[in-house]
């Protein structure tokens, strides 16, 4: 919730509503009171903007997540380290050695791209095409990179300076700038992103082995290299999302489960490997969770989420946007 | 007798006489705990045989711990109610959700079962007043039988074999029985089981139900064993340990369960001291077997004992062969 806004509850939930515990996601169970001083207009686009801003980082999550699915097969239980690692490079390269925080962005995002090429070519590679197996690789490199990351920098929630601070208030909804900052440079990437994949020679590569990896292979397609490229990008947006994050919330080596898990939900709201599925899911999933983290808590705003991946599993389990499999 | 013989009869030796040679309660500690997620890993080979991974059998152990802690601390039931009922609200809990989770498959069912499972796990952590919150249960009576308290940790562990024995038997009768043959037709060929007219949702329900049963039992047993329950020992890392340990020792039997969950639980108790090196070298393991070991330990022994040591050598100078041609 952002903070000075007209609702508020008064334990604040903390970001994204929940507390981290063992690295799981826990709910705060205390009683709460919710105050709210604006009127229903105010509210409603209040509760609309902060739910457009917890989905805009969704979809970053999910997108990578969704690519990587639907072109190599796997799902990737890592993808919630490549956040924290996104985060973390913030942590060192701005927070310790005092860079310009663009300038650590760029790097951290170029350097967790870099480190999920080499993660895809030395271990997952040779498991692509067997969905249990390379599951379980990208779980062990999950816990790997978690207790590395332990390991060198200590379990304990570190933070950064944020680089914007400050709110815009327009017509009594607040919106504070940081959250603006991050809002438009994921827009900018998410435009990008579908540039690249939509005019760029490598990105129309990349779809064609999704849609058919052996015509494409036909076409003079290598399919090796497009699983790195995806790897690398997907990797590559969920460290944006990190290191964007990173001034904003804390900083700690179990902060990618919840985000993890986020980008889990909305891919299958959206359908697994579709990537206009992963931007209406993240959609979808902001403005559910903001609208009941708001009126009945974040613990509700959970098993909300939670109940619509069954529902939407039991309907319809290709997702809203999916191919029927 | 030839050499498998010899070799599970040694095993089973060494594995009754554990507590009683060596007489240390930390090591009988943690074969108590081998033997408790062997239970759990012999479910999960369950789920596998089908095709199936679940995610939610920590939720489902969960399920079964809580059920019998709060029958003891709430109700002064027996123990032994308690236990079955541990085992039989797992398994109820799978048959009921069982025909909607099971209408999807592959890596849908891993997700809802996740979903699921995460949602058991909030349930005991939101539902302060039954469940007790993050702090869970403590105080639950210890197993016991009459008069007889299960104080003794030898006697616990015998306790724990028996159960995990069990289990293996268990499962290995039902794989030769004929609903064996069913699951295995379901898992290689959904399409032409049905065409002999079998009904592929009532037999993945059933299978489902006797693998909840098993980590429900799994849970009853943790509840009294430990004496406390807490909801994040029930997350779908339980689940995920259980899978490793089937990778581990090899999926396509159950004594590679076994194996699995004999060289996986103890492996953190070699770092005790911290708890990140413990993850990291867990995390390391698993890299490795995946990558080098990915028939698990029971496929690599299997092939090691059953071909004479000749045509090991032969097959690799093959192998040696084809690559230096290619």
């Amino acid at each position: 919730m952002a903070e000075g806004s007209g609702i508020r509850w008064t334990n604040d939930p903390g970001p994204l509503g929940f507390a981290c515990r063992h690295g799981f996601p826990v709910p705060i169970m205390l009683p709460k009171v919710l105050v709210i001083d604006m009127d229903m207009l105010q509210l409603s686009i209040q509760v609309g903007v902060n739910g457009l801003m917890f989905g805009i980082v969704y979809i970053l999550m999910a997108l990578g997540f969704t690519m990587i699915f639907g072109i190599m097969r796997v799902v990737n239980f890592a993808h919630g380290e490549f956040y924290m690692l996104g985060a973390i490079a913030v942590l060192l390269l701005f927070g310790k050695l005092g860079y310009d925080y663009y300038l650590s962005l760029t790097i951290a995002v170029l350097f967790v791209g870099l480190f999920g090429v080499v993660v895809e070519r030395l271990l997952l590679r040779s498991l692509v095409g067997r969905e249990l197996n390379s599951m379980i690789m990208t779980l062990a490199i999950s816990i790997t990179m978690l207790s590395m990351v332990a390991i060198i920098f200590g379990p304990q929630e570190q933070s950064v300076d944020r680089p914007v601070s400050g709110i815009f208030q327009i017509a009594g909804v607040i919106i504070p700038q940081d959250r603006v900052m991050v809002g438009a440079i994921a827009m900018a990437v998410l435009v990008v992103f579908y540039l690249f994949l939509h005019y760029a020679r490598f990105g129309l590569a990349m779809r064609a082995v999704a849609q058919d990896s052996g015509a494409a292979e036909l076409q003079g397609i290598r399919p090796g290299f497009i699983y790195s490229l995806a790897f690398g990008v997907g990797s590559m947006l969920a460290g944006l999302a990190g290191a964007l994050m990173a001034p904003i919330y804390t900083i700690s080596p179990f902060m990618g489960d919840v985000p993890m898990m986020m980008a889990f939900i909305v891919v299958i709201l959206g359908g697994l490997g579709s990537i206009p599925g992963a931007v209406v899911g993240g959609l979808l999933l902001g403005l559910v969770e903001s609208v009941f983290s708001t009126f009945f808590g974040s613990t509700a705003a959970t098993m909300i989420a939670f109940g619509m991946v069954v529902l939407i599993l039991l309907v319809k389990p290709s997702g809203l946007m999916g191919r029927a499999q | 007798m030839n050499r498998k013989t010899v070799l599970f009869v040694i095993a089973l030796v060494a594995a009754v006489a554990w507590p009683f040679a060596l007489d240390n309660s930390f090591f009988t500690h943690i074969g108590v705990s081998v033997w408790m997620f062997t239970l759990l890993a012999l479910s999960m080979n369950l789920m596998l045989r089908m095709g199936q991974l679940s995610l939610a059998h920590g939720g489902l152990m969960g399920l079964g711990a809580y059920t019998a802690a709060l029958l003891m601390l709430r109700l002064d039931a027996p123990f032994l109610l308690a236990f079955v009922s541990a085992g039989v609200v797992g398994g109820l809990v799978a048959l009921i959700t069982g025909p909607i989770l099971l209408r999807v498959k592959g890596v849908y069912f891993v997700l809802l079962t996740f979903a699921f499972g995460e949602i058991i796990v909030l349930m005991f952590v939101d539902w302060v007043t039954l469940f007790g919150g993050n702090n869970g249960l403590f105080g639950v009576p210890r197993a016991q039988l009459f008069d007889f308290i299960l104080r003794d940790r030898a006697l616990s562990y015998v306790f724990a074999l028996g159960l995990a024995a069990l289990g293996y038997l268990g499962l290995r009768w039902i794989y030769r029985s004929e609903t064996g043959a069913v699951i295995d037709a379901l898992h290689d060929d959904e399409e032409l089981a049905q065409s002999l007219g079998i009904n592929a949702l009532r037999y993945r329900v059933v299978v489902f139900a006797i693998s909840g049963f098993m980590a429900g039992i799994a849970g009853g047993f943790y509840a009294s064993y430990y004496t406390f329950v807490t909801p994040n020992a029930f997350t779908f890392w339980a689940a995920v340990d259980a899978l490793v340990m089937n990778i581990l020792g090899g999926i396509a039997v159950p004594a590679g369960a076994v194996m699995g969950a004999i060289l996986l639980v103890p492996l953190p108790e070699l770092l005790r001291d911290s708890q990140e090196y413990q993850v990291l070298f867990y995390g390391l393991v698993l890299i490795f077997f995946l990558k080098f070991i990915p028939n698990g330990l029971y496929g690599t022994f299997a092939y090691l004992i059953s071909t004479p040591r000749r045509e090991i050598g032969m097959r690799a100078r093959k192998v040696l062969a084809w690559r230096q041609w290619k």
